[in-house]
């Protein structure tokens, strides 16, 4: 026993990160499937291990091993949606550099592109990747209202997608901002048929019933 | 409405209690033995499908064992479980029958 302990600790630690409800009722249970499973000397938890655990654990958060179908995808949309939000981001980051090089020779004031454009869009990007992974989650647990709070953020991102485009008439030729209008597109797609799928008829029957218990 | 095909891990999950109740550690190695030792299930990928098919009503808990200061839970197959199996097992019988049969005259045996 002495020796399976760190082994034991470990899973346990990964463990935590499955839902409160499902640890109570079965921690144990999987604690000692585990180590029953283990290889004979095994100290750490293996990477394939590790990764089905993380795997198992989002599923059981996001509900989406009870979800139909439809709305299954339309949660994978909505973390794809979130994961765009950060590419956003990172795309900003990673090119800011050529982006102050655009602005410098344009002879616009950096600091003032800085502050009323790269620095709004950086700080809301990880607010928006929140609120798809929050509408992601409440989806999946099938609460009604959660997928007409998607549909409201759709609008919002239809609205932004439409005055990004009204301003794309070559002022604004920033390679951030074309490279944002381009994700924010595939954003508002994504977006689109998430919406449609929580609205088709197997989605409602779902969210018509009780939230999951988790 | 006809019903969607069954996951291959779903359906030998399934198959694995179907001649019984089975503890987690004993699916496992059931259905690595059916499989021919091809599917070998993970607790993660094991527990979501368990948690599925409770959800769905295709499988109970039957009962719950301490063996050597572990919990151990055992499930079994629900009537609409043991229907749904028997439904799936029947449309992959059909679709291998299918497969098999005009290459039958050609030699091929399985």
């Amino acid at each position: 026993m002495t020796d399976s302990a760190p082994l034991e600790r470990r899973y346990r630690r990964m463990l935590a990160c499955y839902p409160k409800a499902f640890r109570r009722e079965s921690e144990e249970e999987v604690l000692a499937v585990l180590l029953a499973t283990a290889h004979e000397g095994q100290r750490r938890v293996g990477l394939t291990e590790a990764a089905d655990l993380i795997r198992g654990a989002l599923r059981m958060h996001f509900c989406t091993s009870r979800a139909p179908r439809p709305v299954r995808n339309a949660v994978r949309l909505m973390c794809l949606g979130a994961l765009l939000n950060l590419a956003v981001m990172v795309t900003i980051l990673v090119t800011l550099g050529g982006v102050r090089s655009a602005v410098i020779g344009a002879a616009v004031q950096w600091h003032t592109v800085l502050l009323t454009q790269v620095v709004p869009v950086l700080a809301s990007a990880p607010i928006g990747a929140g609120v798809w992974l929050w509408l992601a989650w409440a989806n999946g647990r099938g609460h009604n209202w959660a997928r007409f709070a998607f549909m409201a953020l759709f609008g919002l991102l239809t609205l932004g997608l439409l005055t990004g485009l009204a301003e794309g008439d070559g002022t604004h030729a920033l390679p951030y901002t074309r490279a944002d209008l381009i994700a924010t597109t595939v954003l508002w797609l994504a977006g689109l048929v998430a919406m449609l799928l929580t609205f088709s008829q197997a989605a409602s029957r779902y969210y018509q019933q009780e939230p999951a218990r988790q | 409405m006809t019903e969607r095909a069954m996951r291959e891990a779903t359906f030998l999950i399934l198959t694995a209690l179907a001649d019984g109740s089975q503890h987690g550690h004993g699916i496992i190695a059931e259905v690595q033995e059916i499989s021919g030792g091809r599917v070998r299930l993970r607790a993660g990928t094991l527990y979501t499908a368990l948690d599925r098919l409770r959800a769905d009503g295709l499988i109970e808990v039957d009962r719950e064992e301490i063996v050597e200061g572990r919990l151990r839970r055992y499930y079994r197959l629900t009537p609409q479980g043991t229907r749904r199996l028997a439904a799936e097992a029947a449309r992959l019988q059909a679709s291998a029958d299918a497969a098999l049969t005009p290459l039958k005259p050609l030699g091929v045996t399985t």
